[in-house]
């Protein structure tokens, strides 16, 4: 049975008793309202410790009431759903919930960690560098291991998250972030004015800060105001109001990123839901309603639990009806800390005492200290005696030296409030400083992006209204939106009044970072040892450093930086602001690429029959390839694959080619085009006729090669490699478009079009006798080796058919409409039968080419010519072309260039790996002299043992040599014989038929 | 970062490809190695405005030529890049 | 002699299973229906020659080639801006084919029949969840009826436009996507929708 709500006012607050609802925090049981945050039904509950520190392993409790808590982390859910670090402050309470505090063993009350305090000496500022300086070994065997034990947050799941994320994207003319006066008024005004309007509001209810302070506008109450204002807004079909969403960074363009916390305040997302989708959000204007964030006093004992932040305190108690202390005192060097006091007794809470710093207070609050009986001490709080059970007692140094004592189980404090600078600094605007509020404001804003309101320093509800108003008007009319807005709501600013106070000076650790656990000694320790400069400030103590990136310690720390260096405030300046303004899950920015759909997926035309032969496939890019069609009873790849060649070189075999980049080349020029990107003519082709062509890069180096035919005078039809399609026909648009626009051609990638299968073997031609026209002649007359014409195949469909070979074996490619291809896969097993015919994979493609000597990607590597590769006697001397002048460079031609060569290991028995270093037979390996590696292998079934290629120094004209293959990655040193790459039918009689 | 793209209009980055700096002219056939050598490797390193190639591959597949500032990312002309790196001959 | 079928298979013929998917006990939030056998031309004009090439095209299909990204009917087809001086014919039932356009058009044509899939999509929440697989604003402001994109989805090429709008009033997008590609697209498509409930069909006929 969940314990009673001890910390609930009987009324009043935005939370709906008659939803109550079950949670659990480290294992007991409590209960909350819907309404509620885990921080706000911990409070409810009498809960004040929550959390150990980073470091230290102070006792910690709730500090704020929203999204810069630094204290308040836990771990949410449980299983492969628990997340650590999720600030109970903003997460939703639902029924069922369960958390954990962090960084605490065995228990949060018994913590053993927390005798690092004891330690604290050896914890201050940069003391990874200094302690853990040497021995140098014992880094990762014991001082890491033991940080990572004793210093640290929480643990993530370990197991994959079973949910779902996704991402979208929007566009509006005016952005709006907050739905605070200065958001809604903002609001108000562009959607009047007829602009397509996206406010995101990162809490689960609108009015921000008006949930809380309340106050008149327009001669109402704010809650009443909200409600009107969004009835209006809701009426408008181009206004978007999303809550639960934080604006947390600003890109280039006018693009914006956004988390939806779509269903993290249920237990789980609902079937087919997303737990949380990334908003990318094009927007022609923005307007930074983001408010601001009250700034924490240092002092001795001020992350002891109790101590709040006040208009915190006042958020619990207005907005949840939760009391975070029953006898509070208020610590403040400005006007609006007051308000908390008016709220508590509002709340018929007591006031032990008011600590103002400034020197004066006004009449009015003088005169609600009487009526409430409570001292206003003039000073400044300058300790804390209390421990996990919360505050006890608060020591007051007053102004003039005396001290004076108070008592009272809850701190609020007030230094002032910070505009949220984060979204208007992200482009490296760096943020000014205005003395009269004493806090940064924006500067340098990305371009289209202006705040308003508290977010601009601007903290008075009528100077929000008016200014937020103003601010959507301005952003819809930049954006072309005419409409009339009207009138911007209107009501009274408060009176402002602040005397700068950072930090009081007393015994015992005075908190700046919360979460890093860095002090104010920590940030005087930095200035001593040189780290003056806010940047390596930063980077030595960790200060701003962790999960909440110091919103709340940021300005005090460089506050107090300042004062010890003897600078300014602005003249010592902030750290560059980077996005995300909140922690975003990894799990939202993949979205829906994991697991099986981690990138797009190509099939070939073929694949769903390949399937049903039970073929395994392999990933090739973005392909899925059949890699070889096993039998029953094969017992592993190499048998499979070896039957396949056999079966190829003996009789007939198909593989589906058709993931080769296709070309379609047109125009009058279109030869003249091809000239100038291959080394070899094309304009000389004959049509019905198929060429191989070498390209390379402008440097020189070999870019791809492919065979290439020509169908008709002004239409060529070019392949590609499978790897370099889509940058082959990027590069022939630069050069069409870019380099040559003299030249008439068009060109259009037709790789989808086409099922592309290669046929080959001895049985070849009297498969595609079954399967073409019998009017076709496919004769070695009628159709020799390299030609390359359309066809007419039994039934009528229309082929292409190039007799062109990469096995070594009389051999054809025919391409047939794309959606013909599954067709086609059966009708050659139908077709071949007779002939024992063989589906192939990759591997039996890739062992009969290495037989052949073909080159491929392995030989393709960005660092070969064609002279390396065999081929330079393709390169014509009699036009320009790409890259035939850088070709020619010395080191380009160089004699001891690596070159491809054939090898063959001495021992028959051994088998080969590619990587392999080739050294000079006899020496010891070593980088001076490797003489080149080995590329390619495969199993030979023809030869009967295991063949190479490898790039080798001066290769060919060591044909018959022993070299040393040396292994070191696997370990194995063994003797191998160069050879020509040839190894199978040099003279090519085979595939001439 | 978003780019209009002369044809198209403005688009997300994800369908553009770079390739470099749009400034070096390829030399007319016969030119002499240092100078071919200078047109695939020299490069200005400008800390301001630079024009530079941009392909829409993940559109109508025009190649563009984008001044963009480098300190800013400031977009401040776009055209087509249509015989932008072509041979001037006689130039 | 062995018979041989040639029978037409969709790249989707696998993936696409009529009926529903999604959630389910609420009115199906998307319709995804594939058109399957259609004709689809891709047109370019030869250098220099995109003026004669319109008139050409004008005279063939009776209205003005689209010139920028937009969509245009014609009583039996559809030209769809594919680029700077280029555009598709979609049709169906062999009225405009390599065959037929060769002699009419004068510039490079180039048949990608089949290598594109069309699946055309619509319902209540098709807009909502195109913005999960596109960038491009759907507004019917900024996209209205005929305008077209050629743009990527999951980071793969498509070419998308705008219908004629549902006789029920409801926007109509269509995507040719290719056809390697439309497997994993279309299972992305799912993904997408799976929240509103989807329902899906294929036709034979060119909305």
């Amino acid at each position: 049975m969940a314990g009673a709500q001890t910390h609930r006012l009987g009324n009043g607050g935005l939370v709906d008793r008659s939803a109550p609802l079950n949670f659990r925090f480290d294992g007991k049981a409590f209960s909350g309202f819907q309404g509620d945050t885990l921080a706000s039904a911990l409070i409810a509950n009498g809960v004040k410790l929550v959390g150990r520190s980073f470091k230290y392993h102070r006792p910690r409790g709730i500090l704020t009431a929203g999204s810069e808590e630094p204290n308040a982390l836990v771990e949410l859910r449980t299983g492969a759903r628990r997340e650590p670090n999720t600030k109970a402050t903003t997460a939703e309470l639902y029924d069922g919930l369960e958390a954990a505090s962090q960084n605490r063993w065995p228990s949060l009350r018994h913590d053993v960690m927390s005798v690092n305090q004891l330690f604290a000496p050896i914890f201050v500022a940069g003391f990874y560098y200094k302690t853990f300086m040497w021995p140098a070994k014992f880094w990762e065997a014991i001082y890491e291991p033991a940080i990572r034990r004793a210093a640290g947050l929480g643990r993530a799941a370990g197991i994959a998250d079973p949910d779902h994320y996704d991402k979208a994207w929007a566009h509006c003319d005016v952005l709006i972030a907050g739905s605070g006066p200065a958001g809604l008024a903002a609001a108000l005004a562009a959607g009047r004015a007829g602009a397509r309007v996206i406010l995101c509001e990162e809490d689960f209810v609108l009015g921000g800060r008006l949930l809380s302070d309340g106050g008149m506008i327009d001669g109402e109450p704010a809650a009443e105001w909200i409600s009107r204002t969004l009835a209006e807004l809701a009426g408008m079909p181009d206004v978007r109001v999303m809550t639960r969403t934080t604006l947390f960074g600003v890109y280039d363009g006018g693009t914006y990123g956004a988390i939806e916390r779509v269903n993290d305040h249920l237990p789980s997302p609902p079937e087919h839901q997303v737990r949380q989708r990334l908003w990318r959000i094009v927007a022609k204007r923005c307007v930074v309603a983001a408010g601001a964030i009250e700034r924490p006093i240092v002092f001795a004992g001020n992350d002891t639990p109790g101590v709040m932040m006040a208009s915190a305190m006042r958020t619990y108690v207005a907005r949840y009806a939760a009391t975070p202390a029953k006898r509070i005192a208020l610590f403040t060097n400005n006007e609006d800390g007051w308000r908390t006091v008016e709220t508590a007794l509002g709340a018929g809470l007591q006031i032990a005492a008011v600590i103002d710093a400034r020197p004066e207070i006004s009449p009015a609050h003088r005169s609600l200290a009487s009526k409430g009986g409570f001292p206003v001490l003039h000073g400044s709080v300058s300790g804390v005696d209390g421990g996990k059970d919360g505050v006890r007692k608060i020591a007051v140094s007053l102004t003039g030296g005396a001290r004076a004592e108070v008592e009272a189980d809850g701190l609020a404090v007030s230094g002032g409030w910070n505009p949220a600078v984060g979204l208007t600094s992200y482009h490296r605007g760096r943020p000014k400083w205005r003395s009269d509020i004493s806090a940064f404001v924006p500067d340098g804003a990305p371009p289209g992006m202006v705040a308003a309101g508290a977010a601009n320093g601007d903290f008075g509800l009528g100077a929000c209204l008016s200014q937020g108003f103003a601010a959507g008007a301005a952003a819809a009319h930049d954006a072309g939106r005419t409409g009339n807005a009207g009138s911007a709501p209107v009501a009274d600013d408060e009176v402002f009044s602040l005397t700068p106070l950072w930090h009081v000076a007393g015994k015992g650790k005075a908190f700046v970072d919360y979460q890093h656990d860095v002090t104010a000694s920590d940030i005087e320790l930095a200035q001593r040892e040189g780290f003056e400069s806010v940047e390596h400030l930063k980077r030595y103590t960790t200060l701003g450093m962790a999960t909440d990136q110091g919103k709340t310690s940021n300005v005090a720390g460089l506050a107090i930086m300042a004062a010890v260096s003897g600078r300014s405030i602005p003249e010592t300046g902030t750290t560059i602001y980077r996005p995300p303004y909140v922690p975003v899950a990894i799990g939202a920015f993949a979205g829906h690429h994991r697991d099986g759909t981690f990138h797009a997926t190509r099939l070939t035309p073929s694949h769903h029959w390949a399937v049903e032969q039970g073929a395994v496939f392999v990933d090739t890019g973005l392909w899925k390839r059949a890699q070889w069609y096993p039998r029953a009873g094969e017992k592993d790849w190499l048998e499979s694959v070896t039957r396949e060649v056999k079966a190829v070189r003996s009789g007939v075999g198909f593989c589906d080619v058709s993931t080769l980049g296709k070309i379609d080349v047109h125009g009058p020029d279109a030869g003249a085009f091809l000239d100038r990107v291959y080394i070899n003519t094309f304009s000389n082709l004959a049509v019905g006729k198929a060429r191989y062509g070498l390209m390379l890069r402008e440097d020189g180096i070999v870019y791809d090669d492919g065979t290439t035919s020509r169908l008709a005078e002004d239409h060529y039809f070019l392949t590609t490699t499978t790897a370099k399609a889509g940058l082959v026909m990027q590069h022939l648009e630069f050069c069409r478009q870019v380099l040559f626009p003299e030249l008439d051609v068009q060109l259009t990638s037709v790789s989808d079009q086409w099922a592309q299968f290669s046929i080959a073997g001895p049985s070849a031609r009297e498969l595609l006798k079954q399967i073409v026209d019998e009017s076709e002649d496919l004769s070695n007359e009628g159709f020799p080796f390299m030609g390359a014409r359309e066809v007419t195949l039994r039934g009528g469909l229309k082929a292409r058919l190039f007799r062109i070979s990469f096995s070594g074996e009389m051999a054809f490619e025919i391409s047939v409409p794309a959606r013909f291809g599954d067709a086609m896969a059966r009708n050659l097993m139908l077709a071949g039968a007779p002939f024992g015919v063989t589906p192939y994979g990759t591997e039996a493609l890739g062992v009969m080419r290495v037989e052949k000597g073909h080159i491929a990607g392995p030989e393709l590597s960005g660092t070969t010519t064609a002279a390396d590769l065999g081929l330079g006697k393709m390169m014509s001397t009699k036009k320009d072309y790409i890259g035939r002048v850088m070709a020619g460079r010395e080191a380009l031609v160089a004699p001891d260039r690596q070159v491809v060569v054939g090898i063959k290991p001495t021992d028959e028995t051994r088998r080969l790996r590619s990587g392999a270093h080739i050294i000079p037979k006899g020496q010891t390996p070593g980088p001076g002299n490797d003489q080149g590696y080995v590329t390619s292998v495969c199993f030979s079934p023809t030869l009967n043992q295991w063949i190479g290629l490898a790039l080798v120094e001066r290769g060919r004209e060591r044909i018959g040599e022993i070299v040393h293959a040396h292994d070191p990655l696997r370990g194995e040193d063994y003797d191998v014989e160069l050879c020509n790459p040839v190894f199978y039918d040099p003279d090519g009689g085979r595939q001439r038929g | 970062m978003r780019i209009a793209c002369s044809f198209c209009g403005e688009r997300e980055l994800g369908e553009f490809t770079y390739l470099g700096d749009a400034k070096p002219v390829r030399p007319e056939a016969g030119a002499s190695e240092d100078e071919v050598f200078d047109y695939v490797y020299l490069r200005d390193n400008v800390a301001g405005a630079t024009s530079e190639y941009w392909y829409h591959g993940g559109g109508c597949r025009a190649w563009l030529k984008v001044t963009r500032n480098t300190l800013t990312h400031e977009i401040s002309s776009i055209e087509p890049a249509a015989g932008a790196g072509a041979a001037k001959v006689g130039a | 002699m062995v018979e041989f079928s040639w029978v037409s298979r969709s790249p989707l013929e696998h993936a696409l299973v009529t009926g529903t998917d999604g959630a389910r006990g609420i009115e199906a939030g998307i319709s995804l229906t594939e058109i399957r056998n259609f004709d689809l031309i891709q047109v370019m004009a030869r250098r220099g020659q995109a003026a004669e090439l319109g008139q050409a095209a004008k005279a063939r299909f009776g209205v003005a080639v689209p010139d920028a990204p937009k969509a245009v009917r014609t009583s039996d087809a559809t030209l769809i801006w594919s680029g700077p001086d280029q555009f598709f014919v979609l049709s169906k039932g062999g009225k405009h084919t390599m065959q037929t356009l060769e002699p009419a058009l004068s510039g490079s044509l180039s048949d990608q029949s089949h290598a594109r899939v069309l699946v055309s999509i619509s319902g209540a929440k098709a807009r909502t969840m195109l913005a999960k697989l596109s960038s491009i604003d759907l507004h019917p402001d900024a996209f209205p009826v005929g305008a077209a994109a050629a743009t990527s989805m999951d980071h793969t090429s498509v070419t998308l436009w705008r219908g004629g709008d549902r006789t029920d009033g409801q926007a109509v997008f269509n995507v040719l996507m290719f056809a390697t590609f439309a497997e994993s697209l279309w299972h992305t498509m799912l993904d997408s929708g799976a929240e509103y409930g989807v329902d899906i069909n294929h036709t034979e006929r060119l909305a």
